[in-house]
């Protein structure tokens, strides 16, 4: 460290650390363990699988299936990274996605809007729903969890009210279902969506002034308020965030189903948290961040599917999913521990 | 009291006291880096006494009751109880030896209630065996409440009662396991002149009862009318233990400054629209604060900053001077008071706002309050001046290249020692975390900067280079305000310097006035002596 020479250029993370590591071989490893530990799970599985069933698993068509089936996931989860990013958990993606779905459908086969006034209205909705746990969690102080559980639940209510806990089915001869079903180029448009918003996301996060803030006030937020950032506004932001995402899920989900059902998105949520912690296991040293969220996304996408493929009952999902999230972030956090 | 029969024993009462004392501390020495804290520190301390431990910020007052708590290990030297060497290896064996420490803070649980925090961590009858039986808990507690005259409901939560009675609380605790030498430190510091009383007579008998108080305080006047004894301690040594008898003011302040303090000094009293004399190269008044108000740390303090100006805050541990420079900085809210940048009046300020009229603070703990450690230097440096990274006015994005270019430029204005600019600033030695600090606020073109202990985690060698780099952000224009617990630096550093004492300025020096023997004498009230 007495070079004064400023490397202008370099892009890399920790210049430092491979010195550090050269220094112990041991260390070394348990280093990049904890780095990407995830993707070598990922990587693991998807090898896994192809060399138990190559016929059934590197195929196109499973390649964009599992992508197609991650689409949904992903979404949320992109959305999701920026809460928890900043120390706060948003517990009400899951029911903000059903509530989404059942209103989407119900916008136009009942109010008779147009696909457009319909996707525009339930997107705006979303944005007020995570405006509102901002400000719950933010302007009221009430604890972040137990926050946004109170208006998960809420919109649950809602979901009920407006049903009537039937399905709500799209307008049959309805475009809205080319959503999920339509491509481009070939490419299914889920996945395109998927790309769009996390390359979207990725910029917002990494390439924005806002970005910055967001990962300042995940950081050190007494740093972040002391160098004149407004890290309420931040968080709220961040909730709004998570909110549009979490709509944007509900409404490819009622494509996907041609109706909306209510608590059909639930899942999301826990999903979504999986994913998120898996992805802040990769990479960076235990921050939430976007690639790491695709990462986690794609780890249960693709364990699900290979479980599936082999035949393995409902019952191993669960606990694949489960122990996957635990071992992960587990095997990690301890490796970073020992590495220090 | 149940625990009468355990203090009975103690020396005191028996009359023919043994020759050891309750407390013997024998060249005791601890050093923190290069740090000397304390430097060979013999002390006895009698049961019944009261024992006044007293002496400037960092002379070893805090880490010998750290010692005595378990809370620190001394690097040489014995403690012995009743003559016998006792080693104190952590908290829980200072407790069995009958040591209690009773800090600023109290310790106190704020959401239990006074009887849960009086019994905290002791054995509670039980019914049962298993369900705490509070009505026998608290008759257990009767006598040593009644010996403090707690007037309020044991089951009242402690956040609920009165600084005082928090006090009471506290002593009361220490009492219930049997402590036979109390430390206190700066018991008054947040007690009405009443409540400061009441404090007295309860020490008082304390020590009658045959407890052993070290009164660990600023206030020189109540060691002159409470203690038996005072030890003065200076840079980490024993200076002289001085006797009731001698006791006075002006001796201590005279060993704790180490020489006398020229009481002759014409102290100006410091006033808000005096321009200072013989300041002829210094430019406008930039900041002008009258009349801030933040109960209890700040009660009324004003002063101006002038444009070019190293201007000096100096206090000891506690005179409120972080408070002022957090409420200039907005990082508080004022109870009352104006503060005026550049002739025009700010209103409530946030450190957003404050940020953006060119207000900057490099706060007191770097690590914690500073950076974002985990991040790299250009993260960091351009953390207070994002917006000027976007590529243009109208586009949301903004540029990295330009981030790295404007953090090199502050790697090479404040000769930041790093690897490059993106390596993290939590690898960086503590020098030069600070550069960092400064250099997000010189990328941000502040005016008015506030420094918070700029050179504390710094090694000797990179602190002159500090000194350096202040003086020049001054003379680039910038107004400085700067608080510091080493006294040397502000006559290296500042053309004038204010003292502070309990929440208010009580002398403002100037150039050559400027000595460490002046300040000191100001901190203790030697202004005011004859």
């Amino acid at each position: 460290m007495s070079t004064t020479t400023v490397d202008v250029d370099s892009e890399t993370q920790e210049p430092v650390g491979e010195s550090r590591g050269s220094r112990n071989g041991g260390r070394s490893v348990l280093r990049f363990v904890g780095k990407y530990g995830t993707i070598i799970v990922l990587l693991g599985m998807c090898i896994g699988f192809s060399a138990g069933n190559p016929s059934a698993f590197v195929t196109w068509r499973n390649v964009s299936n599992i992508l197609t089936e991650a689409s949904l996931t992903a979404v949320v989860a992109g959305g999701l990274t920026f809460p928890l990013l900043v120390g706060e958990f948003d517990m009400s993606v899951g029911f903000s996605a059903s509530l989404s779905c059942v209103l989407v459908a119900g916008l136009m086969s009942q109010q008779h809007l147009p696909i457009g006034a319909a996707i525009l209205l339930v997107i705006l909705l979303g944005a007020v729903v995570g405006l509102v746990n901002g400000l719950i969690v933010t302007k009221v102080g009430v604890n972040a969890l137990v926050g946004t559980l109170g208006t998960g639940t809420v919109l649950v209510g809602i979901d009920y009210a407006y049903s009537g806990g039937l399905p709500v089915s799209v307008p049959s001869g309805s475009q809205f279902g080319q959503i999920f079903d339509g491509s481009v180029w070939g490419i299914p448009n889920p996945i395109v969506i998927m790309v769009v918003i996390l390359a979207i996301l990725w910029l917002v996060l990494n390439r924005t002034a806002l970005g910055q803030a967001t990962q300042a006030t995940g950081g050190n937020v007494v740093a972040a308020r002391l160098s004149g950032i407004r890290v309420d506004r931040v968080k709220i932001i961040a909730f709004t965030i998570a909110g549009i995402c979490a709509a944007m899920t509900g409404i490819l989900l009622a494509s996907q189903l041609q109706a909306g059902e209510l608590g059909s998105g639930d899942g999301y949520l826990l999903d979504s948290f999986a994913a998120c912690f898996l992805g802040a296991a990769v990479l960076r040293d235990g921050q939430f961040h976007i690639v790491g969220t695709l990462v986690g996304v794609l780890t249960v996408g693709v364990g699900f599917t290979g479980l599936v493929i082999f035949g393995a009952p409902t019952a191993y999902q669960y606990l694949f999913e489960g122990l996957l999230l635990v071992l992960a972030v587990g095997l990690s956090s301890t490796a970073r521990r020992f590495a220090r | 009291m149940n625990e009468k029969g355990g203090q009975g024993e103690q020396a005191i009462s028996g009359g023919e006291a043994p020759a050891a004392p309750f407390l013997e501390v024998r060249a005791l020495s601890k050093r923190y880096g290069s740090i000397k804290a304390l430097d060979n520190v013999s002390l006895r301390v009698q049961s019944g006494e009261v024992h006044g431990l007293v002496g400037a910020n960092g002379a070893g007052k805090s880490t010998l009751v750290r010692i005595l708590a378990g809370a620190a290990s001394p690097d040489s030297g014995s403690i012995l109880v009743d003559g016998s060497v006792v080693s104190i290896n952590d908290p829980l064996q200072a407790t069995a030896l009958g040591f209690g420490v009773i800090h600023q803070e109290l310790n106190l649980v704020p959401r239990l209630s006074a009887l849960e925090n009086l019994t905290l961590g002791l054995k509670k009858p039980t019914r049962a065996g298993v369900f705490i039986d509070w009505r026998s808990a608290e008759r257990q507690v009767a006598t040593v409440a009644k010996r403090l005259d707690m007037r309020f409901s044991l089951r009242a939560r402690a956040d609920s009662l009165s600084v005082a009675d928090q006090w009471l609380v506290a002593i009361g605790r220490s009492l219930l396991r049997r402590t036979r030498l109390l430390a206190m430190d700066e018991p008054t510091a947040s007690l009405s002149d009443d409540e400061c009383l009441r404090l007295f007579d309860l020490v008082r008998e304390l020590a009658t009862s045959g407890v052993a108080v070290l009164y660990v305080t600023h206030r020189l006047h109540e060691v002159v009318d409470l203690c038996d004894v005072a030890t003065v301690l200076r840079d980490g040594r024993l200076v002289r233990s001085v006797p009731r008898s001698e006791l006075s003011q002006s001796l201590l302040v005279r060993e704790i400054i180490g020489r006398t303090a020229e009481p002759s000094v014409q102290v100006r009293e410091p006033s808000v629209d005096a321009t200072p004399q013989g300041v002829g190269q210094e430019g406008a008044v930039i900041l002008e604060v009258r009349h801030l108000v933040r109960k209890p740390a700040v009660q009324d303090v004003s002063f101006s900053l002038h444009a070019g100006e190293v201007l000096g805050l100096a206090g000891l541990v506690g005179a409120g001077r972080t408070e002022v420079v957090r409420l200039v900085f907005g990082a508080d809210r004022l109870q009352a008071g104006d503060i005026i940048l550049n002739g025009q009046r700010l209103g409530p300020l946030t450190p957003h706002r404050a940020v953006s009229k060119g207000i900057a603070l490099v706060p007191e703990e770097r690590r914690s309050q500073g950076l974002v450690l985990a991040q790299s230097l250009t993260f960091n440096v351009n953390l207070a001046s994002l917006e000027r990274l976007r590529l243009g006015p109208r586009v949301p994005l903004i540029s990295n290249r330009r981030g790295r270019e404007r953090a090199a430029e502050q790697v090479r204005h404040l000769g930041i020692k790093s690897p490059g600019v993106a390596t993290a600033v939590g690898q960086l030695s503590g020098g030069n975390q600070q550069k960092v600090v400064l250099g997000r606020w010189l990328a941000c073109d502040a005016q008015v900067l506030l420094l918070d202990e700029p050179t504390r985690g710094v090694d000797v060698g990179a602190r002159a280079e500090m000194y350096l780099i202040i003086k020049g952000l001054a003379s680039e224009g910038r107004g400085v305000l700067m608080i510091t617990s080493e006294l040397d630096e502000f006559a290296q550093c500042c053309d004038r310097v204010l003292v502070m004492a309990e929440g208010r300025i009580v002398g403002e020096l100037m150039g050559p006035e400027i000595t460490e023997e002046r300040i000191l004498g100001l901190c203790y009230g030697a202004g005011k002596l004859q």
